[in-house]
C-alpha cells in the first residue's frame, strides 16, 4: 500500500515536471506509474487534487531530508543556520519544477504551499529548538516564541531574500548574527 | 481571473514610490469626482464576491452611480478599476504608516506603531480577507511567496526614510524590510502566541528580537552593502 502511494506520487511529480499541474490528469499519473486509474482512485479517493497535495508534501519532505543531512555536524547554532539557509535558498532557486510551476501556474501551487508552509515552519522550529536550548536563550526569551520567530524569519528569507545575498557567506553570517539571533540567544563569544 | 491577476500586478515599485505620504493619494487626478466612490464600491464588491465574480454592473450598483459614469471615470473598465483599487489601497496603507512613523519619537516606538498599524490594516481588510480564502492564487503570491520580494522592496523603500532618523539609510532599508517580513509572516499565518495587532505584544517582539538585532546590524563591520534586491526568490526567472 505504502509502495503504491509512493509510486503514484513519484509518477505525479514526473508528470507535473513535464507539463505542469493543470494538464496533469489522473490518467497521466496512472499511465506514468504503470497502473490503472482505479488503483489511483482507490489509493487517493480525492483524485487528482489529493495526489497533487501529496506530491507537494512529498517534495517538501524530500527537501527536509536533504536539509537535515546538510546541517549535520555543524559546530554551533550559527554555523547550522548559515548552512541551512544557504542550502535552502539554493535548493529553491535551483528547483526547476518548483520554479517552473511558480512561473506558469502559481495559482495552482500557492494555496497548497501556503498550507504546507505552516508545516514547514513547525519543522524548522523543531530543528532549531535543541540547538537553542544547548546554546542558551537570552534572558527573558521564551523558547517556543524564539523557535517560532526564527522559523518564520528563516522561511521568509529563503523564499524572498530581499536585500540579502544568500549566496554570499559573509552576508549570511551577518544576517544570522543580527536579524536572526541577536535578540534570541546569548552571544557565542562574550564581546 | 487572469485579467484580475494582471490588474493586481499593477502594484509595481515605481507607481508606489510616486505617492508622497502627504499627497491625497485617493485622488490621483481630478478626472472624475466619482473615482473614490467607485473604488470604495469595488472594495465592497471584492469583499463579498472576489475579483472573478465582480462585474462593472456590480461596481456601478454598489457605488450608486451609472455604468456610464463608471466608464467615464475608468475608460479601461474593470481592469483599470482593479488596478486603481490596488494602487489606492497601497497608498492608503503607506499614508497611514507615514503618519504613525512620522510622529514617533524614538526608534522602538516607530517600529511598534508601524507594525501594529500595518498588521491591523491587513487583518481588517475585508477584500484581502475574501481573496485569501476564495481566490488565494491572486493574493498569496504578493503576501507569501513569489512576488513578496517586490512587496518587501516597496514596503522598505517607503518606510525606510522614516527610520533613517535613527540610523544610516542602508541600515534603515534593511530594518524596514525586516519589519515588513515580520508583519507579512504574522499576517499570512497568524500565531496563537503573538498577535501583532496588540501593541503590547508587538512591543514585546520589537524589544526582544528587533532592537538587539538592529544593534548587531549597526555594530557589524560593514563592507559596503548593496542595498538593491538582486537575488531571485520563488517564482522568479533565474537570470
Amino acid at each position: 500500500m505504502q509502495d503504491v502511494r509512493q509510486r503514484i506520487v513519484e509518477a505525479s511529480y514526473a508528470c507535473v515536471a513535464r507539463r505542469g499541474v493543470a494538464k496533469t490528469t489522473v490518467e497521466d499519473m496512472a499511465r506514468e506509474a504503470g497502473m490503472s486509474r482505479a488503483t489511483v482512485y482507490r489509493t487517493f479517493p480525492g483524485g487528482r487534487d489529493e495526489v497533487i497535495n501529496a506530491t507537494v508534501a512529498w517534495a517538501t519532505l524530500d527537501f527536509f531530508g536533504k536539509l537535515f543531512e546538510r546541517i549535520q555536524g555543524s559546530g554551533d547554532l550559527e554555523e547550522m543556520m548559515e548552512r541551512g539557509i544557504m542550502f535552502a535558498h539554493q535548493s529553491i532557486i535551483e528547483h526547476e519544477v518548483l520554479q517552473r510551476v511558480m512561473e506558469t501556474e502559481p495559482d495552482k501551487l500557492l494555496p497548497i504551499l501556503t498550507v504546507e508552509s505552516n508545516r514547514i515552519r513547525e519543522g524548522i522550529a523543531a530543528v532549531l529548538a535543541p540547538y537553542l536550548t544547548e546554546r542558551g536563550l537570552a534572558p527573558g526569551v521564551d523558547p517556543d516564541d524564539a523557535a517560532d520567530f526564527l522559523a518564520r524569519m528563516v522561511l521568509s528569507y529563503i523564499s524572498a531574500p530581499g536585500r540579502w545575498d544568500l549566496e554570499d557567506p559573509e552576508q549570511v553570517a551577518r544576517l544570522v548574527r543580527s536579524e536572526l539571533l541577536a535578540g534570541v540567544v546569548v552571544p557565542a563569544r562574550p564581546s | 481571473m487572469s485579467g484580475a491577476t494582471g490588474a493586481l500586478r499593477v502594484l509595481g515599485d515605481d507607481k508606489v514610490v510616486a505617492f508622497a505620504p502627504s499627497a491625497d493619494a485617493t485622488h490621483p487626478d481630478s478626472e472624475s469626482p466619482h473615482r473614490v466612490r467607485i473604488i470604495d464600491g469595488t472594495l465592497a464588491c471584492l469583499a463579498r464576491h472576489g475579483t472573478a465574480k465582480t462585474t462593472v454592473d456590480d461596481i456601478a450598483r454598489q457605488s450608486g452611480v451609472s455604468r456610464a459614469t463608471v466608464y467615464r471615470a475608468f475608460p479601461g473598465g474593470r481592469e483599470e478599476i482593479l488596478g486603481a483599487v490596488v494602487d489606492t489601497e497601497v497608498a492608503r496603507l503607506f499614508s497611514a504608516l507615514g503618519v504613525c512613523l512620522g510622529s514617533a519619537e524614538e526608534l522602538s516606538q516607530a517600529l511598534v506603531v508601524g507594525i501594529v498599524e500595518a498588521s491591523v490594516r491587513l487583518r481588517d481588510h475585508a477584500a484581502i480577507h475574501f481573496l485569501v480564502v476564495h481566490e488565494p492564487g491572486i493574493i498569496l503570491g504578493h503576501l507569501a511567496f513569489a512576488d513578496s520580494d517586490r512587496l518587501l522592496a516597496i514596503a522598505s523603500r517607503f518606510t525606510a526614510p522614516f527610520l533613517a532618523r535613527w540610523m544610516t539609510p542602508a541600515e534603515a532599508a534593511r530594518v524596514a524590510e525586516w519589519a515588513a517580513r515580520i508583519v507579512l509572516s504574522y499576517a499570512v499565518s497568524p500565531s496563537p502566541r503573538t498577535d501583532l495587532c496588540d501593541p503590547s505584544q508587538a512591543a514585546r517582539l520589537v524589544h526582544t528580537f528587533m532592537l538587539p538585532g538592529i544593534e548587531a546590524l549597526q555594530a557589524a563591520v560593514a563592507r559596503p552593502i548593496d542595498i538593491t534586491p538582486h537575488r531571485p526568490g520563488l517564482g522568479r526567472s533565474r537570470n
